[in-house]
């Protein structure tokens, strides 16, 4: 229980949004357990990053509640982080001093800096200027500045859309380890369906402002997507992501007679 | 190695190759007697004038007096205009009282004031100093504004959700985030600031640099004229140099600015 207590509880009821005359959220329901890792997918513009920034109380709700650990989520949510999918680091500040903003340069934010960065394997580059790291190490400094504050919730939006493949993997690798280790509450928005079964213990399928979809993902980690099990997983979420009804056993009979 | 010291030497200097070739030049077709004497002095005869006024300590007098006039008019009309700048790049309830007010003034050339201004000062220090001030505010009330304004918003947005305080979202992101705008307003009132007292001291001056070009006029001293003007453009290029020294110190976090 005490491990539990680490990440928050979130409790979503009859969530509606709109901006003028557009429904972006119509009544979404979603209750998150303390420590799991829900991901969010969905077509674009189908309102999954506005969820995430209302988690986050960046939004105000047009009508019902969210709650975080059975109290009214009212402005900015002081508990949660957000890593965007820009890394957002500040050109003119060092590398150190961007984690540390994470901490909110309060006493004591270098040590506290410091040892986030070791976490994500840059701490040699703590006095470098952001402009000259890569696109993968700038949004490892995102991360190590996301969690410098060991958050208790953490609101990942589309983080990894803009890596190369093999970068996005490594990142991956280094979400779980770190949320394994933390037990923080983790909330992943994501249009890639691979990502989200990699990563989280739900997936959340989002469609036209509605939870369309909430399924379980039991597999152990480390994953590999080579399984079968994580193959058919993935199909299932993108055909109903993509709207095919399609059977379960036709779908694996498709995918075996498409190998052969 | 000599010669690479020596390629290094020449590749510093050659900024000044053309000022010095067109000095040879001027000289050459003055002693040869292309130029009149009464048209233009040779350099010789105008640095021979540098070197008499130095020495009654005129020229040292003169300088100093337009360099005050300058450094406080600058200092208070740049003082206002970053103020009124940041205040109403920050609160837009202040622009709205504030911006279009200033807007409509500056379309007034403040040169256009030169006889109000002497109605109301007389040709004492107050008049050149006024002048400055409201030649110099402008730039500088211009680019900090628009600097403030310009600042990524999702870095204040990411300020905000990693709850920085209000000073340190100002200072950190907001003011950081102007300041390469700021400068720019910095380098052009630098050079209005000149312009300006040149204008005002020619016009009406008891002393100063531009009082002793009006002044050596009277008396056809033609090479103290073209000394005046000398001045000028190296007190000018003085200024520029300074300004230029503290972009690259502010803004060494920008690859702009680093050397190869």
């Amino acid at each position: 229980m005490s491990v539990e207590k680490n990440g928050v509880h979130i409790s979503i009821q009859h969530l509606e949004k709109s901006f003028g005359d557009i429904e972006v959220l119509r009544d979404i329901h979603l209750e998150i357990q303390p420590g799991e890792f829900v991901a969010i997918v969905g077509k674009s513009g189908c309102g999954k990053s506005t969820l995430l920034r209302h988690v986050a109380g960046l939004e105000v709700v047009s009508a019902g509640e969210i709650k975080q650990d059975y109290h009214r989520i009212n402005g900015l949510n002081q508990t949660a982080r957000i890593m965007f999918q820009d890394a957002r680091l500040l050109p003119w500040e060092t590398v150190l001093t961007n984690v540390g903003i994470g901490i909110g340069l309060k006493k004591n934010w270098k040590e506290q800096a410091k040892k986030a960065l070791q976490q994500v394997g840059l701490e040699e580059r703590a006095n470098d200027w952001p402009s000259i790291l890569s696109g993968g190490q700038k949004q490892r400094i995102a991360l190590a500045r996301a969690l410098a504050a060991q958050p208790r919730l953490l609101l990942l939006d589309e983080p990894l859309g803009a890596l190369d493949a093999l970068t996005r993997i490594d990142m991956q690798e280094l979400i779980t380890d770190l949320w394994q280790q933390k037990k923080f509450t983790a909330l992943l928005v994501t249009h890639d369906v691979s990502e989200a079964i990699m990563l989280a213990d739900r997936v959340v399928l989002i469609e036209k402002g509605k939870v369309h979809m909430d399924i379980q993902v039991p597999l152990p980690r480390p994953r590999n997507r080579s399984s079968a099990v994580f193959a058919e997983l993935e199909e299932k979420v993108l055909a109903e992501v993509l709207g095919k009804k399609v059977g379960k056993k036709d779908s694996g009979q498709l995918k075996r007679v498409a190998n052969e | 190695m000599k010669k690479k010291n020596w390629a290094k030497s020449y590749d510093k200097a050659t900024p000044w190759l053309l000022p010095f070739l067109l000095l040879v030049l001027w000289q050459w077709l003055s002693s040869a007697g292309w130029i009149s004497s009464k048209v233009l002095p040779t350099p010789i005869e105008v640095i021979a004038a540098g070197i008499q006024l130095s020495a009654n300590g005129e020229l040292a007098g003169n300088i100093g007096v337009s360099f005050t006039r300058a450094f406080i008019g600058f200092m208070i009309g740049g003082g206002i205009g970053l103020f009124l700048g940041l205040l109403n790049g920050i609160f837009p309830v202040a622009e709205r009282y504030l911006d279009a007010t200033i807007q409509m003034l500056r379309n007034i050339p403040h040169l256009a004031l030169i006889p109000i201004v002497i109605l109301w000062f007389g040709v004492g220090e107050e008049a050149k100093i006024f002048l400055v001030i409201i030649g110099v505010f402008f730039p500088i009330y211009i680019n900090t504004y628009h600097g403030i304004r310009s600042v990524d918003r999702g870095l204040i947005e990411m300020g905000k959700v990693y709850s920085l305080s209000k000073w340190k979202l100002f200072s950190k992101i907001i003011i950081k985030g102007a300041l390469p705008s700021i400068l720019v307003g910095l380098r052009y009132a630098l050079g209005v600031m000149w312009l300006t007292l040149i204008v005002a001291e020619t016009v009406a001056a008891s002393s100063g640099i531009g009082y002793m070009a009006m002044n050596a006029r009277e008396f056809m001293q033609l090479d103290i004229v073209v000394l005046a003007i000398v001045l000028y453009a190296l007190l000018g290029k003085l200024a520029d140099s300074l300004a230029k020294l503290l972009e690259r110190y502010l803004l060494k976090w920008n690859p702009v600015y680093w050397k190869k």
